[in-house]
């Protein structure tokens, strides 16, 4: 997925580019502005993400002039916070708007999700994962170990989500909070280490030992 | 105009008259008129300036009656040098030329002061757009060091990150109040309604106060399977105070129940918490601008416009805004969304 990213303050863009990048997007930015239009259609890059004021041309302008010929996903992001300028950044044929200071999950949200209606694509998620003979099966909610299985709650099924996608690390407690929160699961510590018990209670009963490694102060592992 | 008032302001007139008959009869008299005459004379005299007085008094009333009315409707009074109804006296005309003189000095020096005001609303406004830009530059480095940062050395480091950013966020709020301030008194320049999922908005109220709710060891609950037709954005603002808040006076172990329950004149969204509460006495005032009542004293700093502002708000969007609470128990905040056609009642301003 390559995102352009059109943004005249230089902190902004820069850690724009390193948060798309970790986010595993290929990412331009280019620091001047005045072949912009041009360049995108050369790139042809799978989404445009586009400041509204910017030296000498308005982004809304920008906006206008590629979708005379392309249909490129664009996404406007923006310090002015009128319903006028969201109004007019959809007018202009805008995907989304999103407003500063945006947060970094939720700028990836809603650029994951106007990809999703845009292109047809979703980061395909495997269905089963798998970690030291124990399964995952995320659409039976359940954890499968040797044909035995055991049901899951939706909230010990996202922290094992998490866990399993990182599988080899330790997971900071403070981060798989934050994860939990993102998903609507809005709980703290004390929560987080009661549903741990319960998850490992529920390994210990189709005979799983050990499987979750705790660091003290830090976090957990799988 | 009462007719006693009109007579004593016209006491000199009849005083005057008064002499002159005496003078007259006396005069009258020594001529050698006849009693008679005399007498005749006085009652036609004074017939005719009762009659005098009268038409006066009327017309007078008529003049003044006319200008009380259109003060009464027009709801610029400090116009009425313009409006004034014509008249032949002539200080009546020289008064009507001094109002109106006086009048367009004041409505310059309105113009003039309303000319500032919105000069300096509208910087805020830029003002507030600008430092928008630091803002997102630091909360975005700080989330990527954080996340690169690896989990084991650099404990210190990281909280030093989760200091900043919820620094940052406390400097984003501020900085939201200044601009819905300034906006409060125009909402019908800056609301967009439409259908809204409030659950949408309360998760992503809580989202983006994660941070600050973790640290506080905050569990919330959130069950809100209701729509309302309102501004998103405004909404947001509003349930982001009253997170401020419930953080701000909490107890140990603190649960936000938030939800929504259908009634027949619209949807009721409820914030509850199980803080401090609100002591019964100051429960009345907590919407008032600069209150901060017994908690705000104890706790950490507070300024006593967050709550202002939400009222604020939600009377221009027509939103019913009210609490309850026991003290040493918790708060229920409630918010009222009027039945969806609210857009047809056209309450607005």
């Amino acid at each position: 997925m390559h995102i352009f990213v059109v943004e005249d303050e230089k902190t902004i863009r820069r850690e724009l580019k390193v948060l798309l990048e970790n986010a595993m997007y290929q990412v331009t930015a280019p620091d001047t502005f005045e072949n912009t239009v041009y360049q995108i259609k050369e790139e042809k890059p799978d989404l445009v993400l586009l400041d509204v004021n910017l030296p000498e041309i308005s982004g809304f302008d920008i906006c206008m002039q590629l979708r005379e010929q392309t249909e490129i996903p664009i996404i406007f992001l923006t310090s002015r916070t009128d319903s006028m300028d969201e109004l007019n950044g959809i007018l202009k044929g805008g995907d989304d708007y999103i407003a500063k200071p945006y947060q970094a999950p939720i700028l990836l949200a809603r650029i994951a999700a106007v990809l999703k209606r845009t292109k047809g694509m979703e980061i395909k998620e495997t269905i089963l994962l798998e970690k030291k003979g124990v399964q995952l099966d995320i659409s039976k909610c359940c954890l499968i170990f040797q044909e035995q299985k055991v049901e899951l709650t939706k909230n010990e099924m996202k922290i094992l989500h998490f866990l399993f996608r990182h599988s080899g690390e330790f997971v900071a407690r403070m981060d798989l909070i934050e994860y939990l929160w993102e998903n609507q699961i809005f709980i703290d510590d004390n929560t987080l280490s009661v549903h741990i018990t319960g998850i490992r209670r529920k390994l210990k009963s189709i005979g799983v030992q050990d499987f979750i490694e705790t660091k003290r102060g830090i976090g957990y592992r799988i | 105009m009462k007719l006693m008032n009109f007579l004593r302001d016209r006491g000199l007139l009849l005083l005057l008259h008064l002499v002159c008959m005496c003078v007259a009869a006396g005069f009258l008299n020594v001529t050698g008129y006849g009693r008679t005459n005399i007498v005749l004379i006085l009652i036609f005299w004074i017939l005719l300036l009762v009659a005098w007085l009268m038409a006066v008094y009327l017309q007078r009333r008529k003049y003044f009656y006319k200008m009380e009315q259109i003060l009464e409707k027009v709801d610029q009074r400090y116009l009425l040098g313009e409006l004034m109804p014509d008249s032949f006296r002539l200080e009546d005309r020289l008064y009507r030329e001094m109002i109106r003189k006086s009048n367009k000095s004041v409505i310059e020096r309105i113009r003039q002061m309303e000319d500032e005001w919105k000069d300096y609303r509208e910087y805020i406004e830029s003002w507030v757009h600008e430092i928008k830009a630091p803002i997102t530059s630091i909360s975005l480095l700080c989330e990527n060091r954080r996340h690169s940062l690896p989990a084991e050395d650099s404990k210190g480091i990281l909280e030093d990150f989760y200091t900043i950013t919820l620094e940052n966020q406390k400097i984003e709020n501020y900085v939201d109040m200044a601009l819905y301030y300034a906006r409060s008194e125009n909402v019908y320049k800056d609301y967009l309604i439409q259908e809204t999922s409030l659950d949408e908005v309360v998760s992503k109220v809580l989202m983006k106060n994660r941070l600050l709710l973790i640290q506080n060891h905050v569990n919330a609950d959130v069950d809100c399977k209701d729509k309302a037709y309102t501004d998103q954005k405004w909404i947001a603002f509003i349930l982001n105070q009253m997170i401020q808040n419930s953080v701000k006076y909490q107890r140990e172990m603190p649960v936000f129940h938030i939800y929504t329950r259908r009634e027949t004149n619209g949807v009721i969204l409820v914030f509850e918490d199980n803080g401090t509460g609100i002591p019964a006495e100051e429960l009345s005032r907590i919407f008032e601008k600069g209150f901060t009542g017994s908690n705000g004293r104890n706790h950490e700093r507070s300024t006593g416009m967050g709550l202002y502002l939400c009222r604020r708000l939600c009377d221009k969007l027509g939103i019913g805004i009210w609490a309850e609470s026991e003290y040493g128990e918790g708060t229920r905040m409630f918010l009222e969304f009027p039945i969806s056609n609210y857009i047809s009642r056209g309450e607005m301003d």
